[in-house]
């Protein structure tokens, strides 16, 4: 009898413990994201292409390492994982005054993975110290300076902290959502300005790879346990995380998430159909046999859905106004002349030929999907593929065919070299497929076929004629702005927008990219997301109009993942969802 | 012998040096640095570049910067900073060498254990089936690259319902203590990466042992030893193999850097925790320093895998005197 009562005191002390973990206002999680509530237990293995370089998000810019990084570290504020929209992170809730230059931030009783309390400290010091330090390789400095003052943190107590904007800033919130909060009790020891006896660099040096793993504290679902050279990576449940499911279970389900390290795609792929790790992003070339798979009753899936990350980058095709050659500078400076090429855009076929047909017509470069941001009007004023089309308007500006070769005003042939990245494919292949549709029209197109740090360098010293490129597009166009808007330094394919000291140079923009510009000055200051969304829409609205880059197409999200998992799946409006802290294992 | 040793040893200083040299112009050469790759993010400002660039040192001349470097070794021994892992080279290389160093000898030994006995077979028995037979085999293994062959025994492997693909060890087993059952499974594992990476080289070594056989085989003294009575066990192994092993001694001395740089593509292939894919990301990455690195510690390995050899055909032929 007495064993017993032992027994149920220790049960319940233990159920206490358990409880005693959760926050007292816990995070509830967006019911979109589970198919069923998930049973707690099993191990999720995932892949990764290579080794991380760090854990220090701050101290690399390293897609690997960030994949890892997300799982362990949250920010103030956080996207959806469903939907995309902001909701509280660490911070449980926020307000701003009526000057929309003040934004204070209520913070999350919550603690770290080693029970230290999480407070305003942390905040203050993530933003001032690492966010801001421009030593830090990985640092946002950019991104929290505004009209050149940087964003000033204030701690009001050990709950509340007061962000103070030098102007209002519509995508506070957003960029804010990409700022990991670090433990200061950590983490200072490796910052010069509060120990001068490390130098400024050392930011870079803290939490390497060989660091104790103990000293790797996060507030996020999981905690890195073990880390075995170029091999895997073991995280496990964050005894003090803070997210629950809609039935009130803490999150994570899984008691462990492997990250076995392949570096080669191909055997990633033999790796996932052995059933050795259990999801994976695959490409269209894939798909296929994928697919096959399934349908033979192999014990996995292959989804396709519509596509919402900022990867797979769009591709798009420009035109240097720049380039050397007067002729051709006036050409490609020619409103007319570039709206011509679009015409000679087959997305549909490029959809077919290069992407298996799982890519869709991408926005103008905002992605359909996401609701926020998208102008539907675009549809109206792209143009299709019309060969006949283009002929015409090349006629109507003078670059007429003469014995099948369209010619300049000086008699000249016309000749086009096109830039492209070898190595990736579907760059690479659109760059073929121009050129066939070019030649038909009497345009004589050079392929120059080169690796992409190459095709980079070439983009950034405005050595090139025609170029594929890509950017990944992000969810809100304020964090894109270094590339669409005149004047800034991924502006490329008009680079004297801007001058030696990367400041732009308003007189080198012609009209429409004048009205460009000031969009995007206006949107950056703009608290109320509906104008954000009505000068954004304008600025969607002249690209397509104008096509100073014509944008080609958007790969579809596919994943590939085991029938051992639960809720990765495609939600009613074809997106996939699915993340580490809400799959369970069957 | 031993003012000989001293000499070379000495002599290994300015060919180090001489191939540092090239090895830096070779690294400067390729287009762009560790920072090219940062002008694609759009996140990261052309300024913040230039930022960057100068922290690690990328804005000042090359031969400056080479300097730098050598300094740091001779004065500090310290091989410098990966820019990438943000920690010194020779602990990211040393964390990497245990399992390189392990897969590259049992891979070594694998190839000589199967290739020796093989040639002494081929050449005492030429022009029978099994020569031909063997001959074949390693005109295959000479003619496909081991990645290639690697990725042919996976799907092969693979298709036959194995699942021990990639890799040395299975996921569980990784990380965990050394028991038996994980014996077993690097077993299932390392028999692909010892097949795709070592065939090539035991197929060369047995074309070569059985010519250099073969060649010993006419030679007078070879019948003179016959004519003696000498049993054919005596003539072969004690007159004919020594004598026909030199040239294969010092091919084992061209060995020893491939003990870390081994098969690269390969290695990526079949997902091997080596240096080989480590060194393909830093070139890639124009990591400079680990490149440079990675590339004297091969050298050097050469000069002394030669030096080795050496010694070793002095040894085993007292015909042969440095003095």
């Amino acid at each position: 009898m007495k064993k017993c009562v032992l027994a149920v005191l220790l049960v319940a002390l233990l159920a206490m413990t358990v409880s005693a973990a959760l926050p007292p206002n816990p995070l509830v999680m967006d019911p979109a994201l589970f198919q069923e509530i998930g049973t707690k237990g099993g191990e999720l293995v995932l892949g990764l292409g290579s080794s991380p370089r760090s854990f220090n998000f701050y101290g690399v810019v390293d897609g690997p390492s960030y994949t890892v990084i997300y799982n362990f570290l949250d920010p103030l504020v956080m996207e959806n994982p469903a939907t995309g929209e902001i909701i509280p992170g660490l911070a449980e809730s926020w307000t701003i005054d009526e000057t929309g230059t003040v934004v204070t931030f209520t913070l999350r009783d919550v603690k770290w993975s080693d029970g230290t309390p999480f407070t305003a400290d942390d905040v203050v010091f993530t933003l001032e110290h690492v966010v801001m330090n421009p030593n830090a390789e990985g640092n946002s400095q950019d991104r929290f300076t505004l009209g050149g003052k940087p964003v000033e943190w204030k701690k009001i107590d050990d709950r509340t902290v007061q962000a103070i904007l030098p102007v209002p800033y519509g995508a506070f919130t957003r960029v804010l959502s990409h700022a990991l909060i670090l433990p200061k009790h950590k983490f200072e020891s490796y910052i010069h300005a509060l120990n001068p006896a490390v130098e400024k660099g050392s930011i870079n040096k803290a939490w390497t790879l060989d660091t104790p793993l103990k000293d790797v504290v996060g507030t996020g679902p999981f905690v890195v346990t073990e880390y075995i050279v170029d091999q895997k990576i073991v995280l496990e449940p964050n005894p003090y995380s803070w997210k629950v499911d809609p039935e009130g279970n803490q999150l994570p389900y899984v008691d462990r998430l492997v990250y076995l390290i392949v570096q080669d795609a191909e055997v990633m792929m033999a790796k996932f159909r052995a059933g050795e790790i259990h999801r994976i992003t695959p490409t269209g070339q894939n798909y296929p046999g994928l697919k096959q798979d399934e349908l033979a009753g192999r014990p996995y899936k292959i989804l396709a859905g519509s596509p919402v990350d900022p990867t797979p980058s769009p591709p798009h095709l420009s035109f240097n106004w720049d380039v050397a050659d007067p002729e051709l500078q006036e050409l490609f400076r020619n409103d007319t002349f570039r709206q011509a090429m679009e015409y000679t855009v087959d997305r549909h076929r490029i959809i077919e030929d290069v992407y298996n047909t799982l890519a869709i017509i991408p926005g103008v470069p905002v992605l359909p999907a996401n609701t926020a941001f998208y102008n539907p009007e675009i549809e109206n004023i792209m143009r299709p593929y019309d060969p006949e089309q283009a002929k015409q308007m090349l006629d109507s500006i003078g670059i007429v065919e003469k014995n099948g070769v369209r010619v300049l005003p000086s008699g000249r042939p016309l000749e086009i070299t096109l830039t492209a990245a070898a190595n990736m494919q579907a760059n690479n292949d659109i760059a073929v497929i121009l050129k066939s549709e070019w030649e038909e029209l009497g345009i004589q197109t050079h392929l120059q076929l080169i690796s992409s740090t190459l095709v980079g360098e070439k983009r950034q010293a405005g050595e090139f004629e025609a170029m594929i490129e890509a950017f990944g597009n992000q969810p809100d166009p304020q964090l894109r702005k270094a590339i669409w808007q005149p004047g800034r330094p991924l502006y490329y394919w008009h680079g004297s927008t801007m001058d030696k000291e990367q400041n732009p140079i308003i007189g080198n923009m012609v009209g429409w990219e004048l009205r460009v510009f000031e969009l995007f000055e206006l949107a950056e200051v703009e608290m109320d997301p509906v104008q954000r969304k009505a000068l954004y829409d304008e600025w969607q609205a002249i690209f397509a109009e104008k096509v100073p880059v014509i944008f080609i197409a958007k790969g579809m999200a596919l994943t590939a993942v085991s029938d051992k998992v639960g809720n990765v799946f495609l939600k009613d409006n074809g997106q996939i969802v699915g993340t580490n802290y809400t799959i369970f294992m069957k | 012998m031993f003012r000989y040793i001293v000499r070379r040893s000495l002599m290994m200083i300015p060919m180090m040096v001489l191939i540092s040299i090239l090895c830096f112009v070779v690294i400067k050469l390729q287009p762009g640095d560790f920072t090219t790759q940062f002008l694609h993010d759009p996140r990261i400002s052309p300024e913040m570049v230039a930022q960057i660039r100068t922290r690690l040192g990328l804005d000042q001349p090359a031969h400056i910067q080479y300097l730098t470097w050598v300094k740091g070794i001779v004065t500090k021994g310290d091989f410098g900073y990966s820019f990438a892992y943000k920690r010194p080279v020779h602990e990211l290389i040393w964390e990497r060498m245990a399992w390189t160093v392990g897969v590259a000898a049992i891979t070594i030994v694998f190839t000589w254990v199967v290739a020796i006995p093989i040639g002494i077979y081929s050449a005492t028995h030429k022009y029978s089936f099994l020569d031909y037979f063997l001959t074949f085999i390693g005109f295959i293994g000479v003619s496909i690259p081991s990645f290639f062959l690697a990725l042919v025994l996976m799907y092969v492997y693979l298709s036959l319902g194995g699942t021990a693909v990639g890799g040395l060890f299975s996921q569980q087993y990784i990380g965990a203590p050394w028991s038996l059952g994980k014996f077993v499974d690097l077993l299932r594992h390392l028999w692909i990466p010892i097949i795709a990476i070592g065939l090539g080289g035991t197929a060369s070594l047995i074309r070569l042992m059985r010519a250099n056989l073969l060649d010993v085989l006419g030679t007078q003294y070879v019948t003179t030893a016959r004519a003696k009575g000498l049993a054919e066990r005596t003539v072969i192994y004690k007159h004919a193999v020594r004598n026909a092993i030199n040239p294969l001694i010092s091919i084992f001395g061209m060995q020893l850097p491939s003990l870390i740089s081994g098969t690269i593509i390969a290695s990526i292939v079949l997902n091997l925790p080596t240096m080989g894919p480590f060194f393909y990301d830093a070139l890639l990455n124009s990591d400079q320093y680990l490149v440079m690195t990675f590339l004297m510690l091969s050298a050097f390995l050469m000069l002394v895998g030669n030096l080795l050899a050496d010694i070793m055909l002095a040894w085993s032929d007292p015909r042969i005197r440095y003095e």
